[in-house]
């Protein structure tokens, strides 16, 4: 068995979980079903699920199914953007994107310029690497313009962005998820983030 | 479906036409109809022959006679009356059918009930589903809470013709259900897993897994069964 799966059986019963609640989620689109894989065993056909992302969203529904709807929270988790926009003055004030990075990426931008969410969410992903100190301000640069020109092209599709580096040249990718991806020995992952992830986290800065 | 309002005109088919899709208030069609392109609208009722050349998204639909979607359909309330046919998803809130149903993908509805025959190539997702079989049923795997599926008692000439031509059997046939409470009859199924489970007269299934309980009539088969969890 694949270490970084686990199998319906084993994640209704590790998280307490019933086969009625499981498909629930998937119709109110909690789970997205690019998730559920099917693999043949030798009991015959079995679903499983990448188990660190199951295992995160299932916690994250429990936690949030209180005090929020399904639906609420099927908007919450969806990765298609939300038209939420913000002011790049109201970015910094609630430290969503740091002050460094602004002046350095969106300096000539006026501080009451509103921003929609998508550019709101490359300027936090550039600074969340920038934060992490694994990139450097020339490589944000870089970055933020991969994002522009291919982040659209997913429409709403779940993807990662890939960090690599090999003998101190640094290089982005884009790539659908959930895939597999090997490389060369030489080459150093600095960072693999997924991008679904952060539109949730950059959601849940409005509440 | 998009809550807006909109202000566009209504459709209205009478006897034979084709007709564009787009926006519409309301749609009604009696006679032969066929719409070009997608449709959105808020009421969709339609009478005798209806073809829909793309996808359909309404609010309330009410369909009765042949129906045919060539993309996907989304309908919160649905009431069908006669033959259906969808060649994508099916998606909705309340769908209730007497007669036939075919689904060429997927079905996510929150409160299923069927009385005839169905067919569903994808997973049938529900929320809960109430069947009552006519004729043949059949689904890739059915997922959800509470599903029933009943049939109802044969008369003489449906026994010959299921005697006669076993694909016009009166059972369900699917890969596999999993659900909470499920209650079958006249079932073959590979797979069922759930936490209270009756398996009823007539069925066949490989493998049960139940969590709570586990009733069985004496006469189905059941190939294994194996309480699981606490």
């Amino acid at each position: 068995m694949e270490p970084n799966l686990i199998s319906k059986k084993d994640l209704l019963e590790e998280k307490g979980i019933s086969y009625g609640q499981l498909y629930r989620w998937k119709r109110k689109q909690l789970i997205p079903e690019e998730w559920f894989i099917r693999k043949s065993t030798f009991t015959g056909q079995e679903t499983f699920f990448p188990r660190d992302l199951i295992l995160a969203r299932i916690d994250k529904i429990m936690n949030m199914k209180d005090d929020l709807s399904l639906d609420e929270l099927a908007d919450k988790l969806s990765p298609v953007l939300p038209d939420y926009e913000m002011r790049k003055s109201d970015l910094e004030k609630r430290n969503i994107v740091s002050s460094i990075a602004l002046q350095r990426f969106a300096a000539e931008d006026a501080g009451a310029l509103v921003y929609t969410f998508d550019k709101l969410l490359y300027f936090y992903v550039v600074d969340k690497l920038l934060q992490a100190g694994e990139m450097s301000m020339e490589e944000g640069e870089r970055l933020l313009e991969t994002l522009r020109e291919h982040f659209p092209k997913f429409a709403g599709k779940a993807c990662d962005l890939v960090f690599t580096r090999k003998m101190g040249v640094s290089s982005f990718a884009l790539l659908s998820a959930p895939s597999e991806l090997y490389f060369e020995s030489g080459v150093k992952v600095v960072a693999r983030i997924s991008m679904t992830e952060c539109i949730e986290q950059l959601k849940g800065k409005w509440v | 479906m998009s809550q807006q309002q909109f202000n566009q005109g209504d459709l209205i088919i009478n006897g034979v036409s084709t007709a564009g899709g787009g926006e519409y208030g309301r749609v009604k069609i009696d006679g032969v109809g066929t719409v070009e392109g997608d449709i959105v609208c808020i009421d969709f009722d339609c009478d005798g022959m209806t073809k829909i050349r793309g996808a359909l998204a309404a609010k309330t639909m009410d369909a009765d006679g042949m129906f045919r979607v060539e993309g996907d359909l989304s309908a919160e309330r649905s009431v069908i009356d006669g033959y259906m046919k969808v060649k994508g998803s099916l998606k909705g809130d309340s769908f209730s059918i007497n007669g036939q149903l075919r689904v060429g993908g997927n079905c996510e509805i929150e409160s299923f009930r069927a009385e005839g025959a169905f067919e569903v190539s994808g997973l049938l997702n529900v929320g809960t589903m109430d069947v009552l079989l006519h004729g043949r049923g059949k689904a890739g795997e059915i997922g959800g809470e509470t599903i029933r599926v009943k049939r109802k008692s044969s008369g003489p000439l449906n026994k010959l013709l299921s005697w006669v031509m076993s694909r016009f059997a009166t059972e369900l046939h699917v890969e596999s259900i999993e659900g909470d409470e499920i209650e079958l009859e006249y079932t073959h199924a590979e797979v069922v897993r759930g936490n209270r489970v009756r398996i009823g007269r007539g069925c066949s299934i490989g493998l049960v897994e139940y969590r709570t309980e586990l009733q069985a009539h004496p006469g189905a088969k059941i190939g294994k069964e194996a309480k699981i969890g606490g």
